[in-house]
């Protein structure tokens, strides 16, 4: 991901959006028992776009904000979304997305693990009553529900941080040069190595 | 180049972990009024507007998915029920915000004389934020200290207690609801029979309390309904919350032979899954 003043701002933007969203209509819209959290699949997408890094520093931020907001323990969190992004960001830099059914699955998985490592930090910090079992069932749901979001908002962010996008900026410019563009090649080769 | 890459990336990455990693340690072992929590709170002060702001923007569309849900759920129910339904669901979005608070209060008028909370001033807010995650039941809502409302003072609906506030900003509240972990056992009783006991969340299950602890001779059944003790020692300790709020009703006990303890599962009055308007006990009774 090329960064630039313009898509700090944009990336900023997004993890607001997000936040504010999932304050104030996803976590207050229960289904099937449990809630969407749409700030792992943000943190994901944005992962797979951008790399590790991107991935693990908006997840960060991410949750320090929700944190912040609700009025948790800080750094929780935090540390939950950050593992899912620089996951995300891991994989990108390894494999190319040889499908459209890849995002939505990687981010229904790794809301899943979003949900699990937070389960498990918040049990670890001490949980003073009864744990039970259908906690397993919110992690599961949560996923399922992950997989879902993920298909809209994958291309959503993809469009929102564009112009930014190496692959996408190299294919501009092989159109634009009348050239067939070819997945891989030196732009292929710079990201699997993570020099973007 | 590709070296100096990873190294980039593990540095980054370790830097933001041992960040997490001091913010949880410093939240935790820090006192309310350290630095820390200054800090979290006046951010949250700052950003409260902008949430409320946009929890008001998007109510339409959380009507309308609560509409779906309670259409889906009507789906088993006979046809004229089901019509009957449609029809009830269709007045109740065509009538006023003003008349939906004029039928809450009464309501909560109801609730208030019928439990000796007259001493009590209610606050009325909206609940304009809700946690991710079923860890912290926590809720945010539209009534700060410039309303009156104070730290630890009891929030209930029509229906029953829902919790209490667990930190406040000039214009919201923060409110952790009873099924949070983390927010303490509240002090109960059995309606009529009196065996007294802790109601405390159930961590997976926020639906769900658990009553335990239970002192008193008399069985704990079915159907039983369970009100806040609320409880003052003769040293002047007291509960956080009045006595005789309505919390919920035994929905399944489960002798002790088959658990460590005796577990009697409660399910609470008030739906905590669907909060949108609520009321802060404030002044304390006289």
């Amino acid at each position: 991901m090329i960064v630039t003043p313009q898509i700090v701002v944009r990336l900023a933007l997004i993890v607001l959006v997000t936040v504010l969203l999932q304050f104030a209509f996803f976590s207050q819209v229960p289904i099937l028992g449990s809630v969407a959290n749409l700030l792992p699949v943000v943190v994901v997408s944005l992962g797979l776009l951008g790399g590790a890094v991107t991935g693990s520093v908006i997840g960060f931020v991410t949750g320090l904000l929700i944190d912040v907001l609700i009025g948790g323990t800080l750094g929780v969190a935090s540390l939950s979304l950050m593992a899912a992004g620089y996951l995300a960001g891991r994989w990108r830099e390894g494999y190319d997305i040889v499908s459209s059914l890849v995002p939505p699955l990687l981010a229904g998985a790794l809301t899943a693990l979003t949900a699990l490592v937070y389960g498990l930090l918040t049990l670890t910090l001490g949980v003073d009553a009864p744990v039970s079992i259908l906690a397993i069932r919110e992690v599961l749901i949560q996923g399922l529900l992950g997989i879902l979001l993920a298909i809209p908002v994958f291309p959503l962010i993809r469009r929102a941080v564009r112009p930014a996008l190496v692959d996408d900026a190299g294919r501009a410019r092989s159109r634009a040069a009348g050239r067939f563009s070819r997945r891989g090649g030196t732009f292929g080769m710079m990201r699997r190595q993570g020099s973007v | 180049m590709y070296r100096k890459q990873v190294r980039r990336r593990r540095a980054i990455l370790v830097v933001l972990v041992v960040a997490c990693l001091m913010l949880i340690s410093i939240s935790i072992s820090e006192a309310d009024s350290g630095p820390l929590h200054s800090i979290q709170r006046g951010v949250s002060t700052v950003l409260s507007p902008v949430a409320e702001g946009a929890s008001r923007a998007l109510k339409p569309a959380r009507d309308l998915v609560d509409w779906f849900n309670e259409t889906w759920k009507a789906r088993g129910e006979n046809d004229d029920l089901h019509d009957q339904v449609a029809k009830l669901r269709a007045e109740l979005l065509a009538t006023e915000k003003a008349a939906e608070q004029a039928g809450y209060a009464d309501k909560l008028g109801e609730l208030m004389n019928g439990t000796g909370l007259t001493g009590y001033t209610p606050v009325d807010a909206s609940v304009i934020g809700r946690s991710f995650s079923l860890w912290y039941g926590t809720i945010k809502i539209s009534a700060g200290s410039s309303d009156g409302v104070s730290r630890n003072d009891a929030v209930i609906t029509e229906d029953g207690l829902i919790g209490r506030v667990s930190e406040v900003t000039g214009g919201t509240s923060e409110v952790t609801l009873i099924t949070d972990s983390s927010s303490g056992a509240v002090t109960a009783r059995v309606v009529g029979k009196g065996p007294e006991g802790l109601v405390s969340g159930v961590v997976g299950a926020p639906g769900r309390l658990d009553f335990g602890l239970i002192q008193g001779d008399k069985e704990v059944k079915d159907g039983d309904r369970l009100v806040t003790a609320g409880f003052t020692s003769d040293s002047g300790l007291s509960s956080r919350y009045p006595a005789d709020i309505p919390i919920g009703e035994v929905v399944e006990t489960i002798p002790a032979e088959q658990q460590q303890r005796e577990q009697v599962n409660v399910e609470p009055f008030a739906d905590l899954a669907d909060l949108s308007q609520v009321t802060v006990l404030t002044g304390g009774g006289e």
